[in-house]
């Protein structure tokens, strides 16, 4: 256990933790936006951002014709590049959650199934995806090419301010802005809230109901390509069981925010970021996964509202 | 009223002719049964053969060790409805212990094995206790991470030999002639077989009887059990304990067979193909439960070019039969009349009111 | 006092800022037919609730057959002898009939986990037991031809009386009936009203809520009105039936809800 390391380099931690944060938090949206209409955590939220950084990565090469070798790029010709990809990696996220929805859940919601059967499709399009992929990168990792040079902006307090952890932290911000401003305003975002708070009524009041899940999906899609982007522009590569992890991470922060709850999961991103990363430094980074583990465990058992959200375990008879 | 296709009333037409059989029909049924399944190892047919493998060793693992854990994981998922997405935990507890008393003392196979199935229950009861009030989500992910934990912990623990694992796992002692070696399955097939039937007998008279009963209950409307005066935490608890034990215990003849373990063996993949081949069983039913394990693990073997996306066709079969099939192979016909000989409470025929 | 089977003194349920029930005081004799009715929304599936123990009241207290039983489990209550039938059909439905109403018999066994397995005299005893219970009041009710089919393959009247089956089997000293004649056709009824009564007869204490003002009438011995959570009226059918208030509540003619 080093606590020195977590004292000295705290605020190069902290903001480390912060662009991890942002990252989890855009992930975390996709898992409560499609609880809060579906009461029901998509198993393959993960999948959809492991999909996300491939095609961000097939951009690259395929669009760009970026290779791993090449000089980072610079003006124009760099923003345009880091544009398609994190476009590509938006949409292709954002399609591959509504086929997920429309393979794995929707027959299944239409018929009234259990919620067991509807979580074990969902398992068995997860592992699906990923073994796909495993099978497809023949079970390795690949790397994406350095797009952007990445130099230190400027110091503070020790803590070395890298230029895209920048760019992830104010880019991720705005997209949750933005789906913000989509939920709130927008007859679409409104049709979302109006569904999670009661489907029939809904209905009754002529909400498309098949509509409203689709472009739930495709919105929390659109959220992890985001996040799909900026995670393979700050680590650089990517593999088949990448989401696993991460998606393991995002769904504790949105529990921990309150699952349901979209400021929740904002929250729960940044918190739980800041929390893997400063316990990495004490513990090492062998342990992280355990940490998100024990959190969420610790959360289900003690606050299972979280910390915004509000109680789905009452018996209703 | 006409019947549908065959293959839909095959279980119910089954047990019916069961049922409706003299007591010394049913036994020498179930004689006949057991003795083909001591048999099978002898079975040289070049429908059955699988290429790659040693056609003995398939029936020891995977065959035989899904079929063990499906019927454990049943109890658990198919009957209690309780999704358990970290059953392959228990299995480790069971290698590990065989692997680390094994190669640390003197005991031998049969000795460990309680111990192993002890530590085994006693993780159930640590597992399940908590996690009781969690709704079915959260409760799979819950058990997954409990899965997973365990995983990593073997992993970054070294005293139990870390990423590499333990090596040099006793055999068990020879049985009269019967000698326990890595280039014999046969004899650890049999003692495989030996438990599991020990173990389906123990299931099938709980699932007749007030337990079953009250898993199905719980399954079904949790807060009505409670309503109907059932304790679902002591029966819940019961089901994890029960669950883990059999798993345990195959986890313990594993490590005694495959003679050195590495933790990454006993990942989520495997929690996840035990739990296809519960999917498949349907609802609860022991043989469904079987079938579906044998031809999960027997075809991949058999057929090589589904050997390798293996895990990708289990994957895909898991949403095929969850849409088109979510009550399995083998589902319940639904009986259009009571005939009271038929329902009856116990094996032995007791228990009818006629 | 020993002739209550159930108090509820000075129940009160608030959920966050709506109370539900408001300071309800009710008295269920024992051997009587007590019904409990009110406009939609008055608070009477709460009452059940509160008595089964699914909530735990604010404040007041609920002494069953003497003694407290508020903050006690569900199951345990159940075990105590109080058992219930739901508004909304809560049947175990991928099981059968005969299952179902096994279930509740089971209550009283005494046979766990191990005694299962081992099949232990008692076990096989209880079991018998609890066979014998289920066919009876399957009888008793009238489906017992429907013993083998699934719970939710059979028709809706039937899937009520299963549900009383259940209820009854669990050997209750205090029955709560939630609506029981919902969706009955008028024959049906006083099918149903003949059944509580016969119920009642055999020794146990019922506690109904209903919406059909004849049913009642013709069943019931002492009825309790309940509207926005308090307790407005209580007495004889009679006194009950000629209260201004209840009449008020009901905004007039007592009407035959289906």
């Amino acid at each position: 256990m080093d606590f020195a390391l977590l004292h000295d380099a705290f605020w190069g931690l902290t903001f480390d933790g912060i662009a991890l944060g942002a990252i989890y938090a855009l992930i975390s949206l996709g898992y409560t936006l499609v609880y809060g209409v579906l009461r029901l955590i998509n198993f393959a939220h993960s999948e959809v951002f492991m999909i996300g950084t491939f095609a961000a990565l097939v951009a690259s090469s395929g669009l760009m014709g970026v290779k791993v070798e090449d000089e980072p790029r610079t003006g124009v010709s760099m923003i345009l590049t880091l544009l398609v990809c994190l476009v590509v990696a938006m949409l292709a996220s954002a399609i591959t959650a509504v086929l997920v929805e429309i393979v794995a859940y929707r027959r299944l919601r239409q018929r009234g199934a259990t919620k067991l059967a509807t979580l074990i499709s969902a398992i068995g399009v997860s592992i699906s995806l990923v073994e796909l992929f495993r099978i497809l990168t023949d079970s390795l990792p690949r790397e994406f090419p350095r797009i952007m040079e990445k130099t230190f902006l400027f110091s503070y307090a020790g803590a070395d301010i890298r230029n895209d952890k920048v760019i992830v932290i104010i880019a991720a911000g705005l997209m949750m802005f933005a789906l913000e401003r989509f939920i709130t305003k927008s007859r679409l975002g409104k049709g979302i809230r109006a569904v999670s708070m009661d489907e029939n009524t809904s209905t009754l009041m002529g909400v498309n109901i098949n509509r409203v899940i689709t472009v739930t999906f495709f919105a929390g899609g659109l959220m992890a390509g985001a996040a799909a982007f900026f995670y393979i522009l700050v680590y650089e590569n990517t593999s088949f069981k990448v989401g696993f992890f991460l998606g393991i991470s995002a769904f504790t922060a949105a529990v921990l925010g309150g699952i349901g709850n979209l400021k929740g999961a904002l929250f729960g991103g940044f918190a739980l970021g800041l929390m893997e990363t400063w316990t990495s430094a004490v513990f090492g980074t062998a342990w992280k996964a355990v940490i998100s583990f024990i959190i969420l465990v610790l959360v289900l058992l003690i606050k299972p509202t979280g910390l915004f959200g509000e109680s789905i375990q009452q018996a209703r008879v | 009223m006409a019947d549908k296709k065959q293959r839909i009333n095959l279980r119910d037409r089954g047990a019916e002719y069961w049922e409706r059989s003299p007591k010394w029909r049913r036994v020498a049924m179930a004689i006949f049964f057991i003795a083909v399944c001591y048999a099978l190892p002898f079975l040289n047919n070049p429908l059955i053969n699988t290429p790659g493998s040693d056609f003995q060793s398939v029936l020891f693992y995977p065959v035989g060790m899904y079929v063990l854990m499906a019927i454990g994981l049943n109890i658990v998922v198919g009957k209690s409805g309780l999704l358990d997405l970290g059953y392959v935990a228990f299995f480790a507890i069971g290698a590990y212990t065989m692997a680390i008393l094994g190669t640390k003392t003197a005991l031998n196979f049969w000795e460990i094995m309680p111990i192993g199935i002890g530590l085994a229950m006693l993780s159930g009861v640590l597992l399940g206790t908590p996690t009781l009030r969690l709704r079915g989500d959260y409760l799979a992910i819950v058990t997954l991470g409990f899965g997973e934990i365990v995983r990593i912990f073997a992993v970054n623990t070294d005293s139990i030999g870390g990423s590499r694992g333990i090596a040099g796992i006793p055999t068990p002692p020879d049985i009269f002639k019967a000698k326990f070696t890595i280039l014999d399955p046969k004899p650890y097939y049999w003692v495989l077989l030996t438990f599991t039937l020990l173990v389906i007998w123990m299931v099938r008279r709980m699932a007749a009887r007030r337990p079953g009963r009250a898993w199905d209950a719980i399954r079904q409307d949790d807060d009505v059990a409670q309503l109907m005066g059932i304790d679902t935490r002591k029966y819940k608890v019961w089901a994890f304990v029960l669950g883990a034990a059999v798993a345990g215990m195959g986890g313990v003849i594993y490590a005694s067979q495959i003679l050195s373990i590495v933790p990454d063996q006993f990942n989520l993949n495997i929690s996840i193909l035990i739990l296809a081949c519960v999917v498949f069983g349907g609802i609860g039913n022991v043989w469904g439960v079987i079938l579906g394990a044998v031809l999960l693990a027997f075809t991949p073997e058999r057929i090589r070019f589904l050997s390798q996306p293996r895990i990708l066709v289990f994957g895909i079969a898991l949403v095929v039969m969850m849409n088109l099939r979510p009550d399995g192979i083998l589902p319940k016909k639904k009986r259009e009349h009571f005939d009271p000989d038929w329902h009856t409470v116990e094996e032995s025929g007791e228990g009818q009111t006629k | 006092m020993s002739e209550n089977v159930l108090e509820l003194q000075n129940i009160t349920m608030k959920f966050g800022g709506v109370t539900a029930l408001n300071d309800v005081n009710l008295v269920v004799k024992k051997g009587e037919i007590l019904a409990l009715i009110g406009p939609n929304g008055a608070g009477k599936t709460t009452v059940f609730n509160v008595i089964t123990g699914v909530y735990k009241p604010t404040s007041g207290d609920v002494v069953f057959q003497g003694s407290s039983i508020v903050g006690k489990k569900r199951f345990k209550i159940t075990k105590l002898g109080i058992a219930r039938t739901f508004q909304n059909i809560r049947l175990f439905g991928e099981s059968s009939a005969l299952e179902n109403v096994v279930t509740g018999a089971d209550v009283h066994s005494k046979t766990g986990v191990i005694g299962s397995i081992f099949g232990t005299p008692r076990s096989r005893r209880e079991e018998k037991a609890a066979l014998d219970r289920a066919l009876e009041l399957l009888d008793f009710m009238g489906i017992k031809k429907r013993a083998g089919q699934l719970g939710k393959n059979l028709p809706y009247g039937d899937q009520r009386r299963l549900e009383i089956a259940r209820a009854l089997a669990t050997n209750p000293k205090l029955l709560l009936l939630d609506e029981p004649a919902a969706g009955f056709n008028p024959a049906e009824k006083v099918a149903l009203g003949e059944t509580i009564k016969r119920i009642r007869d055999t020794g146990y204490t019922v506690l109904l809520i209903e919406h059909d003002m004849s049913l009642i009438m013709g069943v019931s011995d002492r009825v309790v009105v309940l509207d926005f959570g308090t307790k407005i009226a209580d007495g004889t059918t009679k006194e009950v039936q000629n209260d201004p208030r209840v009449i008020e509540a009901y905004l007039g003619a007592p009407a035959d809800a289906s």
